[in-house]
């Protein structure tokens, strides 16, 4: 089979359309990855035995790959009785998987922050929450823009992962028409240069962003 | 079947897996050192195609470089074994990667070595491979175990491209047995058993090429 030019254009509605679903996907599990991380990060400095479990945990999640993740929790919860649409345990994996790598991010930037700010937040008898939400978790954001920004463009990289459990994102938009057209080449060659452009776009605004936050923390 | 016998099960697939991470870090370290030093020497235009060269690699999803080339090369008449395009598109996905932190260890150098190279009469060439790359290297090594990892975690995708690595294998016994929660289980196990020690060992490395005095902060 040669490659058809006129069928590919003609697919690119089907795939655009699908970038919707992307998109979201992508925010809602940035938005998941980053509270869990931030939990994570935060359980790990309390102490002791809570403390290595957490380590434990980050490393586990880190050391496994997203796919198989994603595997486990689709075919492993309904077992449990935990039945939930392909969507959503697909922004649950894909928040748990980044979430490990976000909480490492979110330990140097907390390390980063002055002791002194510690130091005042106990002294001005601050309830440990207070200190962790208003005194912590806004430094801590300015010092982690950047590689968090990092993280969400690779976020957005690991959505096409979905398709394996038939979520509609673009990758799976595009199987879906090779699997009724029987053509490979063309969805595939297709969704690569949409998702290429797509990648490419949100990473250059994250670095804009990135770029007015560290100028608004200067002044 | 046991937890042990599904996780031996697992490990027949290792050998694949291990075959790929193998070749695809032949394509991922030339392609690094490379494009990361062309990057760090050209400017204008051939740095553009450079950064074009290496945004492709990286900026693509790695699930849809993997099915870009193994659907559409054959209808381009190009035919490559599972093995050859789970390798070149995962060894050049994150060879995209480490040539980004080439790239910044090469800028990271003080200027005044590559000036004491030139006063010293060497060539461009010599300064690069006795002075600036020895050094650079210290600052490579954290993030190139990392992509190693990244790299390892990544050939769980050859799976869907029909070659038996540990994942295939998990699925294989999985539909077997009707045993899900004992399979992907044992497959993240596997896969932890892997990369953990790479983990631990990246860590180690960490800690000894990184600024001292920033220590943990307790809350």
């Amino acid at each position: 089979m040669t490659f058809d030019f006129s069928f590919a254009l003609s697919i690119v509605p089907t795939i655009l359309a699908a970038m919707g679903m992307t998109i979201a996907v992508a925010i809602v599990s940035c938005f998941g990855a980053a509270l869990l991380g931030f939990l994570l990060e935060i359980l790990r400095r309390t102490g002791k035995p809570m403390g290595y479990l957490m380590r434990f945990v980050i490393d586990f999640i880190r050391s496994t790959p997203v796919l198989v993740q994603i595997y486990f929790l689709y075919f492993v919860l309904p077992f449990y009785g935990v039945t939930m649409p392909a969507l959503v345990v697909g922004v649950l994996a894909l928040s748990v998987y980044y979430s490990g790598y976000l909480a490492e991010v979110f330990k140097a930037g907390i390390d980063s922050i002055p002791s002194g700010q510690f130091e005042a937040a106990k002294a001005l008898g601050l309830t440990r929450i207070d200190a962790i939400v208003f005194v912590v978790a806004p430094q801590m954001l300015r010092n982690v823009a950047a590689p968090m920004g990092n993280y969400f463009v690779s976020l957005l990289k690991a959505t096409p992962y979905l398709a394996v459990i038939a979520v509609p994102e673009m990758l799976g938009a595009a199987m879906e028409v090779a699997s009724d057209t029987f053509r490979y080449a063309e969805p595939m060659v297709i969704v690569g240069i949409l998702f290429l452009i797509l990648a490419v776009t949100i990473a250059q605004f994250v670095r804009l962003l990135e770029q007015r936050l560290l100028a608004s923390a200067k002044r | 079947m046991s937890f042990l016998a599904i996780l031996a099960g697992i490990f027949e697939g290792f050998g694949v897996t291990a075959t790929i991470t193998f070749y695809g870090m032949l394509y991922a370290v030339p392609f690094a050192l490379v494009f990361g030093i062309l990057q760090h020497f050209t400017a204008g235009p051939a740095r553009v195609v450079v950064t074009s060269i290496i945004e492709f690699w990286r900026s693509s999803p790695v699930i849809i470089l993997l099915f870009v080339f193994y659907y559409s090369l054959p209808s381009f008449g190009i035919t490559l074994s599972g093995i050859t395009v789970g390798a070149m598109a995962l060894g050049l996905n994150i060879g995209g990667y480490g040539s980004q932190s080439v790239r910044a260890a090469l800028q990271a150098l003080d200027p005044g070595q590559v000036e004491a190279g030139r006063a010293l009469g060497l060539r461009r060439l010599q300064i690069l491979a006795l002075i600036e790359l020895p050094q650079a290297f210290k600052a490579m090594t954290p993030t190139f175990i990392n992509q190693f990892i990244q790299l390892i975690k990544g050939t769980a995708l050859v799976s869907l491209i029909t070659l038996t690595d540990m994942t295939f294998r998990a699925k294989e016994i999985s539909q077997l047995q009707y045993n899900p929660v004992g399979t992907y289980t044992a497959l993240l196990v596997a896969y932890f058993l892997v990369c953990y020690p790479a983990t631990i060992f990246g860590r180690w490395v960490e800690k000894r090429v990184s600024i001292e005095g920033r220590g943990q902060r307790d809350l």
